[in-house]
């Protein structure tokens, strides 16, 4: 056991033993621990194998970044084990090892490593391509990565959306300082802290750094500041949109915050960097930060014999630490007066001495590195800053002076902690000032906000005292050379060779070799990537550059971003009576249809001798009323439609400006200036943007109004020879006489008690039909009484099948299914309806060019010659004998009133000429022969029916 | 049913719920009648877009600019309908039955809909009266916030077809906060 | 994600909106050659600064409006007053 005696700072609680499992194999830790420190405690040094050479890998900066960390805990993959805590009965496992951590196989890759150098994957599988699926198999076995369980079900991950005045990122000194200086100069203040408490690096500091740290973290829970623990602010867009996930949650499993934020504090605090040098990923070879969290937070003892080579002062207490806690530190290498690290010694599996300059070896099972860090500007990046070099500190800075997104702490300079929370507080008062100026914007130009006095207060200027810079020597390689990025194996020796073969910018390089590309995201070996570039172009870093950090800044679990999953669904006032009796729905947009009720053959046999009635709800409908809705009619639609008497209904084609066909429907008047026309369901909010849009831009003095009515009533078609006489039995006030209610007409009055109910006779079904439109709140009162009232004229109903069936033996084309994005009007065999004698409409100088285009496809009727031929939707037509796609089916269907299939497609002239013999590619690869229809319709051409 | 009798209306919202008692609620108000009213300048309402005012039992709502939406019982919703100043072009139209309504009510409220809609709830960007459109759980609503007893509260409207999906969206996301379905 | 300034409602989520497109006026249709009709379909200026482009304020006030924008540095200003 490596646990140490009780330390003054130790998170842990030694009175609550913790039980779980690491390969299967039982262990015990503390409450309190990591993942991580569990495993250290209980001896465990390998805990991953390396991506690419499956070399035996250890915690090395034992944190949320640590590149060796990632295991699988239960049906979750990639959890990072040296920040996720310990809960009991966790079934821990090791990834990217087979058969297993100890005993890895594919480290078989390591011998051949050379082989495995830069650009390596690139160069070998490229050819032959038609390997490329076998390749990606055997690959896909070794890539790192966890196991994903597909049966896993999507628990209670959430979102919501914040508007707070102050977010802080970071939740050390400066944060806490920072949010509590806002919450006191009264602004509304979240804070976000990556790790399970606040205090950043006090928190394994010395005693004193600890007492400040509870001091400070008191005093922002005090001040009433929102405090986010175990949560990151993982990006910074536009406007200071800002996304937090919080992984800790009572509720939910994750939530993911989208905060608009008016002021962005960025204090992440600085990310400790390895040194490259010959078997620095050794186990057992760790950052001075991994060694004081597992010493002073987890009271755990990470080595028995230790070699420190230090160049700042958190390696010095790393040694003092060690010390105290009574590992025997047999060296330490002060990088400041000059000693170097040559090597790490020992096997794969861990380090067993460290190689100096001056040639010495010292014995060793713990080797610690303090070389100095890394500024994570992240948030500063996506923000526009583009940080710089600072050779005397070592590392980047901010560069940019931004209005609303403001840094502090160790990200902006060095100082003492009195120092830090000095410039913390000066940024959260500079913060709340700036908040209060865009507060005050945001209030004055909404329209429902109260009103604010007063002008908008001068953004305040940012007088904080800058932090000093200490100086550090730059450290990035030793003479050796080792791995530079932990996550994908990349050594300074591919880098360098990689820019030897030419990738030497750094964009370039970071992609060819995949540096910064892993887990890591650059958190640990962007500088070092940079500075081993800069030694091959014979440049300094800040001549060399450094890449662009993106969001987000740490990984997000693909539940959070999904959430809760809204996906609304609309339905009709029918629909709790579709559901009652046996309807096969179809999903349809949002709507949810009844497709059919068993048989939609023979709902359509139904309806052409007796009567059926089908729920068209979702049919668009807007409400237009004005004197100028003709002028509306006219720009819109490509026919005529300034003599619609009040009573009639007329059907209507409208195009796009481009002359491609938007929607068609019928409109009718209703009244002297009451119009109600209706759109495809499909097409009803895209024709409704459309009118406003005219409305709006191009005639503003158009005095009409246009209102979407769509679900306001519950539309019913009431379709079949024996429809009058059912619909007379509900409606009293209606004349239904043939001559006085004829086709396309419509009529307003009762249907079965219902006022306020419209009914017009139109034909889609090719059908004496009555579409009845009747307020939503009655629509399923209507809708019984409709099946009980014509029980004895075999009233039925059917679904969308029935209906596209039937429409499709009338010849009625659909648009978007028979029309597609290129489909103009004359196209689509509506070239009579095109009144180019009318000055303007809407696509008016495209049709007209499109009137004399004999090229375009057109859209027939067409019959296979096998009447039991049955093409598919979408099949090919192509020139008789050869490959030539001339056209293609677009609707088809076994006509049930026709016992024959019937189709309708677009074929290229002159193959449209009525009585052309066409050939169809049938999915299955035959050819049948078809022939062009004179007519649309299949049935009733002459219209009789509908006219009845 | 006999001809010329007129049957009861019916809500969108037809799942049936326990009925329930407690700090947080959503009643569902489909009910309630609507108008909307629509002209170039305000008829006689004295209330501009983004603020809402009570006329006796209605609730008059300046929802866009250039249209007022009334919410109340029918008699009531048609006096104030009657009083329009018909100058100029003004259209009346009766969405009683193309709309659900419903109110959420509680001191949680705003917490419910910070979960499902990202506009401001704080007081200063959404005062007791204040009229909105949003998305909510993706579906475009329009939003009056009208406390209840120095409550927050809220009355919220969509397309009628809408209505059970959006019921069951926002009493999903209150779940955590213990809302229970009120009476209308 | 882009704050939109609608000129009724206030600053607004651009997922609030729906972007229309550069604002151009159209041609008469009465005697546009194929060569300007389709210039106004089709050609867009896409310019690095200002640009004026309309908005249509689809989950708010439903109004169409136009703005400038900086493609740049996404900053909106109202146009000027014609």
């Amino acid at each position: 056991m490596t646990r140490l005696a009780p330390q003054p700072g130790e998170v842990v609680d030694r009175t609550r033993p913790v039980a779980f499992t690491w390969n299967g194999r039982a262990m015990t830790g503390l409450a309190g621990d990591t993942i991580a420190s569990a495993l250290t405690a209980n001896g465990v040094r390998v805990v991953s194998r390396s991506m690419k050479y499956h070399r035996p890998r250890g915690y090395l900066t034992n944190d949320y970044w640590d590149p060796n960390g990632l295991v699988q805990v239960g049906d979750d993959p990639n959890v990072r084990s040296a920040h996720r805590l310990l809960e009991a009965g966790m079934a821990v496992e090791a990834q990217n090892a087979w058969p297993s951590v100890d005993h890895d196989l594919k480290a078989a890759n390591g011998l051949v490593g050379r082989f495995l150098s830069a650009g390596f994957y690139y160069k070998t599988f490229i050819r032959p391509q038609r390997l490329w699926p076998a390749y990606e198999r055997v690959l896909s076995t070794y890539a790192p990565g966890g196991r994903i369980d597909l049966d896993t079900p999507h628990r209670y991950y959430d979102k919501r959306y914040a508007h707070p005045d102050v977010v802080v990122a970071g939740g050390g000194p400066a944060g806490m300082a920072a949010a509590l200086a806002a919450a006191e100069a009264g602004a509304g203040v979240t804070l976000v802290e990556h790790d399970h408490r606040l205090g950043g690096h006090l928190r394994w500091g010395s005693d004193a750094d600890r007492a400040a740290a509870n001091e400070l973290a008191a005093a922002v829970e005090q001040a009433g500041v929102e405090v986010l623990v175990d949560s990151t602010v993982t990006g910074r867009y536009q406007d200071n949109w800002v996304a937090i996930v919080q992984r800790s949650h009572p509720v939910a499993v994750e939530r993911l915050i989208k905060a608009r934020a008016k002021v962005l504090v960025v204090a992440p605090g600085l990310i400790e960097r390895p040194y490259v040098f010959a078997g620095n990923d050794k186990p057992g070879v760790m950052l001075s930060g991994a060694v004081r969290r597992f010493l002073n937070l987890h009271s755990v003892r990470p080595g028995e014999r230790a070699v420190v080579f230090t160049a700042n002062g958190d390696g010095d207490a790393a040694a003092a630490d060690l010390d105290r806690a009574g590992v025997e530190v047999a060296e330490v290498v002060d990088a400041g007066a000059g000693q170097e690290l040559i090597r790490a010694l020992g096997g794969a599996k861990s380090v067993d001495g460290a190689q100096l300059g001056d040639g010495r070896r010292i014995s060793c099972d713990l080797l610690v590195v303090a070389v100095g860090w890394t500024a994570p500007t992240s948030l500063l990046n996506m923000a526009g800053d583009r940080p710089r070099y600072d050779p005397t500190a070592a590392r980047f800075f901010p560069n940019a002076e931004l209005d609303t997104v403001l840094a502090t702490g160790g990200l902006v300079g060095d100082g003492s902690l009195d120092e830090l929370v000095d410039h913390g507080r000066a940024t959260g008062e500079l913060a709340a000032r700036r908040a209060a100026s865009v507060a005050h914007r945001l209030q004055a130009h909404t329209a429902r906000a109260r009103p604010v006095e007063g002008d908008e207060p001068e953004l305040a200027p940012d007088q904080r005292p800058p932090l000093g810079r200490d100086p550090h020597p730059e450290l990035f390689r030793s003479s050796t050379h080792g791995m530079v990025d932990f996550s994908e194996d990349v050594t300074s020796k591919d880098l360098l060779a990689a820019a030897a073969e030419g990738y030497d910018s750094i964009e370039l390089l970071k992609r060819y070799t995949t540096a910064t590309m892993g887990p890591s995201q650059g958190k640990l070996e962007t500088v070092n990537t940079v500075a081993v570039l800069a030694e091959a172009r014979g440049e300094t870093i800040e001549e060399v550059g450094t890449t662009v950090w993106r969001p987000p800044y740490a990984p997000i679990t693909l539940g959070a971003l999904a959430g809760r999953v809204f996906e609304p669904v609309r339905v009709s006032s029918i629909q709790p009576w579709h559901e009652a009796n046996g309807v096969v729905p179809i999903v349809a947009g949002a709507w949810i249809r009844p497709e059919h009720y068993g048989d939609p053959a023979a709902e359509v046999r139904n309806c052409r001798t007796n009567v059926g009635i089908t729920d068209v709800t979702p049919l668009g409908k807007l409400d237009l009323r004005g004197p100028d809705v003709p002028r509306l009619l006219e720009q819109l639609y490509v026919n005529r439609w300034s003599k619609l008497a009040v009573g009639a209904v007329r059907y209507g084609v409208m195009c796009a400006e481009d002359g491609v066909i938007l929607d068609d429907g019928v409109t009718g008047r209703l009244g002297d200036e009451h119009y109600l026309m209706t759109t495809t369901s499909s097409g009803a909010a895209t024709v409704w943007e459309w009118v406003e849009n005219w409305l709006q831009t191009e005639h503003p003095e158009w005095r009409m109004h246009v209102t979407p009515v769509t679900t306001a009533f519950t539309s019913i078609n009431v379709a079949g020879p024996r429809s009058r006489e059912l619909v007379r039995r509900l409606v009293s006030d209606v004349d239904l006489d043939p001559d006085a209610f004829g086709y396309m007409q419509v009529r307003t009055g009762r249907v079965a008690g219902v006022g306020g109910s419209f009914m017009w006779r139109i034909g889609f079904t090719g059908e004496l039909s009555y579409e009845l439109h009747v307020p939503a709140g009655h629509g399923l009162h209507v809708w019984e009484a409709l099946l009980a009232a014509g029980a004895d004229l075999g009233v039925a109903p059917f679904g969308l099948e029935a209906q596209r069936i039937m429409r499709l033996e009338k010849g009625h084309f659909i648009v978007g299914q028979d029309t597609d994005g290129l489909t103009k009007a004359p196209a689509a065999g509506v070239a009579g309806l095109v009144r180019l004698d009318k000055p303007d409409f809407a696509g008016r100088p495209e049709l007209a060019w499109a009137l004399d285009d004999p090229t375009a496809p057109r859209l027939v009727a067409i019959q296979p010659i096998d009447p039991a031929e049955v093409p598919e939707e979408a099949c090919q037509i192509v020139r008789e004998g050869t490959n030539e796609i001339i056209g293609r089916i677009t609707s088809s269907r076994l006509s049930p009133t026709l016992g024959r299939g019937v189709c309708l497609g677009q074929v290229e002239p002159p193959a449209d000429e009525p009585g052309t013999e066409l050939t169809v590619v049938m999915t299955d690869g035959r050819r049948v022969t078809a022939r062009v229809r004179a007519h649309h319709a299949h049935v009733d051409p002459e219209g009789v029916r509908l006219r009845g | 049913m006999e001809r010329g009798q007129v049957p009861t209306f019916e809500s969108p919202v037809v799942k049936q719920y326990p009925a329930g008692v407690g700090p947080l609620t959503l009643a569902d108000l489909s009910h309630l009648a609507k108008l909307s009213v629509r002209a170039d300048d305000d008829p006689g309402f004295g209330v501009g877009f983004g603020a809402s005012r009570t006329d006796g039992g209605v609730l008059v709502c300046g929802q866009r600019p250039g249209e007022w939406v009334l919410l109340g019982s029918p008699a009531e919703v048609a006096r104030v309908s009657d009083g329009i100043a018909r100058s100029g072009h003004v259209s009346v139209i009766d969405l009683t039955h193309g709309r659900a309504v419903f109110r959420l009510t509680g001191t949680d409220a705003s917490a419910v809909l910070e979960k499902v809609c990202s506009l401001d709830w704080s007081d200063p960007m959404t005062p007791d009266g204040a009229v909105a459109s949003a998305s909510v759980a993706k579906v475009v609503c329009d939003l009056v916030r009208h406390d209840v007893d120095g409550r927050h509260s809220y009355l919220i409207s969509c397309d009628r077809s809408f209505g059970q999906y959006l019921f069951d969206a926002i009493l999903d996301a209150g779940a955590e906060l213990d809302i229970v379905v009120g009476a209308p | 994600m882009l704050l939109v300034p609608c000129p009724h409602c206030g600053p607004r989520n651009s997922a609030d909106l729906h972007y229309v497109g550069e604002s151009r006026p159209r041609p008469d249709p009465a005697v546009a050659s194929p060569e300007e009709w389709r210039a106004y379909l089709y050609l867009q200026a896409n310019p690095a600064g200002w640009l004026r482009e309309t908005w249509y304020c689809r989950a708010g006030c439903r109004q169409y409006f136009v703005l400038e924008r900086n493609t740049e540095t996404n900053r909106f200003r109202q146009p000027p007053v014609p």
